[in-house]
């Protein structure tokens, strides 16, 4: 049994007939040939699996492929356009990345963060990438590189921790 | 992590979907976020024959103020609930919970309903939305029906759900004098963890300000079921500040007999039974602070 779906993957509409026992990571890699979404522990804990689904991070190893229907994807080759994004810069110029394998998820967080709070507080950011595991390194590196790339890094007003956003 | 395959539909609205409950019978699961069922589809835990996917049916999805309540559809997201202007103004306990689910990822895909129907005796929603007495709007293709949420549980992962029905709405009375309450959760880590424990602490105070009129304590956890600690609860009822201050440390012991944890690979009953006590009573001394000596008073 099959499902056709519409989905809107880095901007292009893609009509697909997927497998309703595949998740969405299934269908970015293996369909659509995105394998810079990666597929880590398949259940909804390490973060690499991350995509924003109408503009919010969410698990794509969790969604099923035909619950996509009807929605915007980006993943993290959707990121960039001529030049890298600034947050894949700012993760490259600060050392954030050791094997890469939980970067585009993270990045992909923390655009989500910065599109809905474009001046997030530590506190905030650590908040936000709670659900992105990164196991070669710390983190103080990734909220670095996210926090240069907030609107205004010098204005530190109080945080909101997590009542900035959810 | 494979998952078996299933028939599978996409219901358009609420009464397609208790169209196809009624007709594909009891191998049928409902999914709406799947950050539950989808993980126990995987590590087979549950079979269904069927899934009707609830991602289209929109109607079920917002928070509504209808005189003295406050309605919440059951496909409303953590994320949404967290930040929702009605319910930080009425139920900050509620806000404060539901944030403290699984990680951003989860909170954006996971709904309020599926937290709930999965029954987890951990379930962060829980907690809250007993002590503030909240109602499940049950339906099916025969009409709907009202109930308590203390009366939806029936033990772990259970429900009085019959396999043709579906729930709907929470539906939460808005407390009528000045409340405040607040969630305290247990984890083994700072984030994306089931709780160990659970304490939701709710009170409200009489006309005057004067003395505690309604106190509700919701302990997530350590029982079968999410439960309320009815013995902790008239203890505190009735009292002034003072007085209330004075009976917290025996009113929070009095809280771990509403309790009848399991010891597993994350805690033993007594590390359990210790944090309900040790909550409960922090739980409350901050409301008290809150509700009589004046910050971040709600209403």
């Amino acid at each position: 049994m099959k499902v056709r779906i519409n989905v809107i993957v880095n901007g292009e509409k893609h009509h697909l007939e997927v497998k309703p026992n595949h998740t969405l990571v299934d269908v970015l890699r293996e369909e659509l040939s995105l394998t810079g979404t990666k597929k880590g522990c398949g259940s909804g804990k390490c973060g690499s699996c991350t995509v924003l689904m109408d503009g919010r991070p969410v698990n794509s190893c969790l969604i099923l492929a035909p619950q996509a229907d009807g929605r915007e994807v980006v993943t993290i080759e959707g990121l960039a356009g001529r030049e890298p994004h600034p947050l894949q810069k700012a993760f490259a110029e600060k050392g954030a990345i050791q094997c890469g394998y939980c970067a585009p998820g993270m990045i992909l967080t923390a655009k989500a963060l910065l599109d809905v709070n474009p001046n997030p507080q530590e506190e905030e950011i650590r908040f936000a990438i709670a659900g992105n595991l990164c196991r070669c390194t710390g983190y103080s590196k990734t909220v670095e590189a996210i926090r240069s790339c907030a609107n205004s890094s010098r204005n530190n007003r109080p945080s909101a921790g997590r009542k900035a956003y959810a | 992590m494979r998952i078996r395959p299933f028939e599978y539909y996409t219901a358009i609205n609420q009464s397609d979907v208790l169209d196809k409950l009624a007709k594909y019978g009891p191998d049928t699961k409902v999914v709406a976020g799947g950050t539950d069922l989808v993980l126990a589809m995987k590590r087979k835990t549950i079979l269904p024959r069927v899934v009707v996917s609830l991602h289209k049916v929109r109607e079920l999805d917002f928070v509504r103020e209808e005189d003295s309540r406050v309605c919440i559809g059951a496909l409303t997201r953590h994320a949404d609930l967290a930040m929702n202007t009605t319910l930080n103004d009425n139920f900050p306990i509620l806000c404060e919970a539901v944030s403290l689910i699984g990680s951003w990822q989860i909170r954006n895909v996971a709904t309020i309903g599926g937290n709930l129907c999965n029954a987890s005796p951990a379930a962060d929603s829980a907690p809250p939305l007993l002590a503030l007495d909240a109602r499940v709007v049950i339906a099916s293709s025969e009409g709907e029906d009202e109930i308590p949420l203390s009366s939806f549980f029936t033990g772990p992962g259970a429900t009085v759900l019959k396999s043709n029905q579906l729930l709907k709405e929470i539906v939460v009375e808005r407390p009528k004098t000045r409340s405040a309450g607040c969630y305290l959760k247990l984890m083994r880590k700072k984030a994306g963890d089931l709780s160990l424990v659970g304490v939701a602490f709710q009170a409200e105070t009489d006309q005057a300000g004067e003395k505690l009129a309604r106190v509700a304590i919701g302990l997530g956890g350590v029982a079968p079921t999410p439960v309320r600690s009815p013995e902790t609860e008239a203890m505190l009822t009735g009292l002034s500040y003072d007085e209330a201050i004075k009976e917290i440390p025996e009113a929070a012991r009095a809280a771990v007999r509403a309790t009848s944890p399991i010891a597993d690979i994350r805690a033993s009953a007594d590390y359990r039974r210790t944090i309900v006590e040790i909550y409960v009573r922090r739980a409350a001394e901050k409301i008290l602070g809150t509700l009589f000596n004046g910050e971040d008073i709600q209403k």
